[in-house]
């Protein structure tokens, strides 16, 4: 493992059901890396295996077999507190339906992963406000999520996401409930943030126009990596035509 | 075919049914067991000592509608919320309005009839054993008490099924006008209350002044006589509804903008309150006024069982007097703790009863000072010369009464050693003993008194020591003391099914919010810790008020308790037990609570 890898999996299996059930495979043997400051997409049809990759990737749930390292610290080894720990600290997550709390404003939303580490609230009220302005939602923070449109929700899940400075930001189908306006602007500033804070992104995703964002794209389907596809120098549109070729060819 | 499918949603939520069941059918046992003591006339007339007790447990049984009202109020709303994803699910499907509103109408109702019936079933039982176990363990007979009161079980009855048909009523009107989208997106909506601070401080002064006003009027209940019930339980009531309203919300702003809210989960704790602070206020009042009353009624309980027998002890000179004692009664007065203990000879000859000098100089005769003080406490013991004693202490009642037979039918008179060997007359001999504490003594004392007056019966209404002081009292205080106890349990037992539904009904939303946390990367421990504290809090505040209640609402029963007794004394450690019993059902409730509302990490 090189010093910029920021994910490593390997030999990664994933079975379903008790020994004496019928058990379910959902991942055979994954292998990939993420380097630091990547922007990568997990695509493939549903059933893929896509969600449980990433809920081993979140520690959300334990592999059957292989290891998962995420900045340096093997996932497949902790427990309890120290998995807490390490979500809170290492991974910013966005999620498809926000998981924003309706009890607490945008603000107290953002500032969660910083109070749960206890920093000091003058700190934690200026990385609120930094994060508010790069994702534009300073006008926002006082508001309840409730009063929110989706694309604003999803800015402040970001927000919240990215406020601790994880290792790496996950995002698991994070335009799957934004109209198409609010998904490009919340793409923008995925990338926006990938390119200028140098954090790695894994955004699972089976969106093309999602994953045309991403610098590289890893293509699941039945459980194992099928192929793999980088932007390279292509602009977006052109990437975008690649991934929908691919999809054409690989899903056959 | 949509009666199935409704049957079949039934049984997918059968653990929220269970406890909407076991509520309603608690609610329904403990109104049986109030209405069974409140409507046995019989049993108020020959037991209370108050005429006006009739009165009180009209009130109380208006109190209790009310309660029971709101409660089936909550139970509705969480019986709608369960089900109008359904119901709205059906109408998508095709179902027609009228057709849904025939299930709503009917599923309310069933649940309501079958809750009532279990319920009643259960408030005989519970009534039969918590009469028996009272009456044994406070040593009481009451007369015309039965668990089986056919009035009550009517009244029961005919209140819960006008109550689930009114409710059945309000869901079919509540469904038929809600719009099916409404009804499939029914998750909680976030409602932040607006804060209008010039109106928050009116309610507070507002809700401080009815407090006060009730408060008083408990005091005052010797002026306003039977209007200080109702006046106190409105003013009370409001009260605490309007306090809670203006303060809480009040101090968890306040707290939200310090730094402390910015720690761990603190700040999703304040959200958490702010978010559920208007359902909280009602249900914290009427949990307040329930913890008032039970601790109220068990206190004024315990406080006749415990004093009744001090009184006795501070009437007269001796506990027992035993003439001619036998080897059994002996064996019994061997099991005493004695403070003071006397043997006299007595010769009875025709109308008088003779007494030996000597012996009256070996154990002086104990009496008791007369106080004007009106306390009884200043009454203390003392003894004097022989010379003195046959001026005065020799027609003290007590010494009197050892004669047997009517006052005053025997006239005792003292001779020298030498007279007194010498006069003719049947010998008796008669021990007085006094207990150290007739509390501590009280079944060996029974057994004594039962074979002495076996042996000699005594006319009328006459008495021979603070036992039978004591017996005399229980006999005109000994229902209040029950119905101070058992009202007091059948509150408590209220009270816990009350704080439970509330409880239990807003597990489902925060099983989703608990489960975001843990995704987020929240500690076991802090969730745990969070949750202790917001349960911590809904019981916390309405145990504060309710003591606070019950010490101003003590002052109703000083008429009652006149000195040496008082509502006051001693109530520390009344107080401490309930506190006790109050913690214990906290633990319950917040292992219950986690068990529902934790996520459970993949490795355990």
């Amino acid at each position: 493992m090189t010093t910029n890898t920021v994910v490593s999996v390997s030999g990664l299996e994933k079975t379903y059901g008790k020994a004496n059930e019928r058990q379910y495979t959902a991942l055979k043997g994954l292998n990939f890396t993420v380097d630091s400051g990547e922007f990568v997409g997990i695509m493939g049809a549903s059933g893929s295996g896509k969600t449980t990759l990433l809920n081993m990737l979140s520690t959300l749930d334990t592999p059957t077999k292989g290891d998962v390292v995420v900045n340096g610290h093997d996932v497949t080894k902790m427990r309890g507190n120290q998995l807490a720990d390490f979500r809170a600290q290492e991974v910013g997550f966005i999620f498809q339906d926000f998981n924003l709390l309706e009890s607490l404003t945008a603000e107290e939303n953002i500032g969660l992963p910083l109070a749960l580490k206890g920093t000091p609230s003058k700190v934690m009220d200026q990385a609120i406000h930094e994060v508010a302005e790069t994702l534009s939602i300073a006008d926002l923070l006082q508001k309840y999520p409730a009063e929110l449109s989706g694309g604003q929700k999803q800015r402040v899940a970001a927000a919240r996401a990215i406020v601790h400075h994880p290792a790496i930001l996950m995002g698991d189908e994070p335009t799957g409930a934004l109209d198409s306006t609010s998904a490009r602007e919340l793409l923008d500033l995925l990338t926006t943030i990938n390119e200028q804070q140098k954090m790695s992104v894994l955004l699972v995703t089976h969106d093309p126009f999602s994953a045309s964002f991403c610098q590289r794209i890893l293509f699941i389907k039945d459980g194992q990596i099928g192929s793999e596809l980088r932007r390279g120098d292509q602009d977006r549109s052109t990437f975008y035509q690649g991934i929908l070729n691919e999809l054409g060819t690989f899903n056959e | 075919m949509l009666g199935k499918l409704a049957l079949a949603g039934i049984k997918n939520r059968r653990r929220d049914y269970l406890v909407l069941l076991a509520g309603l059918t608690m609610s329904a046992a403990i109104f049986y067991m109030f209405a069974n003591l409140a409507t046995n006339q019989a049993f108020l007339k020959a037991n209370a000592a108050i005429s006006s007790a009739n009165v009180i447990f009209g009130f109380g049984a208006v109190l209790l509608i009310l309660i029971t009202v709101v409660y089936i109020m909550y139970a509705n709303s969480f019986l709608l919320s369960m089900r109008q994803h359904d119901y709205g699910l059906f109408m998508m499907l095709g179902a027609t309005r009228k057709r849904v509103g025939e299930l709503v109408f009917l599923e309310t109702l069933i649940l309501g009839t079958l809750a009532t019936a279990i319920g009643l079933v259960l408030g005989l039982l519970m009534s039969k054993f918590l009469v028996g176990f009272l009456l044994n363990m406070l040593g009481l007979h009451l007369s015309h008490l039965t668990a089986v009161y056919v009035p009550a079980i009517v009244a029961t009855g005919v209140l819960y099924v006008g109550l689930f048909i009114l409710a059945s009523l309000f869901n079919l009107i509540k469904l038929t006008r809600t719009t099916v989208l409404k009804l499939l997106h029914s998750d909680e909506l976030a409602n932040q209350p607006k804060v209008k601070p010039l109106r928050q401080m009116v309610q507070g002064v507002l809700g401080i002044g009815l407090l006060a006003a009730g408060y008083w009027a408990l005091a005052d209940i010797k002026a306003l006589q039977l209007l200080a019930i109702p006046i106190g339980l409105v003013t009370i009531t409001l009260g605490t509804y309007l306090l809670f309203r203006a303060t809480i919300l009040m101090v968890i702003r306040a707290l939200r903008h310090t730094g402390w809210a910015k720690k761990h989960l603190n700040g999703f704790l304040l959200g958490q309150l702010n978010f559920r602070v208007h359902n909280y206020t009602r249900m914290l009042t009427i949990v307040s006024l329930l913890f008032a009353m039970a601790l109220g009624a068990i206190t004024v309980g315990s406080g006749y069982h415990r004093q009744l027998p001090m009184m006795a002890e501070k009437i007269g000179t001796y506990t027992v007097a035993v003439h001619d004692k036998t080897a059994r009664e002996q064996k019994l007065i061997d099991q005493l703790h004695i403070a003071h203990q006397a043997t006299y000879t007595q010769k009875r000859q025709g109308k008088t009863v003779y007494y030996n000098a000597s012996e009256l100089t070996a154990t002086p005769v104990e009496l008791r000072a007369h106080s004007n003080s009106g306390n009884m406490n200043d009454q203390k013991l003392y003894t004097e010369s022989l010379t003195k004693f046959k001026k005065s202490g020799i027609s003290d009642l007590d010494f009197l009464s050892l004669a047997l037979g009517k006052v005053g039918a025997y006239a005792p008179k003292i001779l020298t050693a030498k007279q007194f060997a010498k006069q003719s007359g049947t010998v008796v001999m008669v021990t007085t003993v006094r207990v150290k504490n007739l509390q501590q003594d009280l079944p060996a004392l029974k057994k004594l008194n039962k074979l002495e007056t076996a042996r000699f019966s005594q006319p009328g209404t006459m008495t021979v020591g603070n036992y039978q002081n004591y017996e005399m009292m229980l006999a005109f205080f000994g229902g209040l003391e029950f119905i101070g106890y058992f009202l007091g349990i059948a509150f408590l037992a209220m009270l816990a099914s009350c704080l439970m539904f509330k409880i239990l009904s807003g597990a489902p939303g925060d099983q989703r919010r608990y489960r975001m946390l843990y995704k987020v990367g929240v500690r076991q421990s802090l969730m745990r810790h969070g949750i202790a504290k917001e349960i911590g809090i809904l019981f916390l505040i309405p145990g504060i008020m309710g003591v606070i209640d019950v010490l101003f609402g003590l002052q109703m029963f000083k008429p009652l308790m006149a000195a040496p007794m008082s509502p006051y004394l001693g109530i520390g450690s009344t107080f401490l037990i309930f506190i006790g019993l109050y913690a214990i059902y906290y633990l319950i409730t917040l292992a219950l609570y986690w068990r529902i509302v934790l996520p459970q990490a993949p490795n355990d």
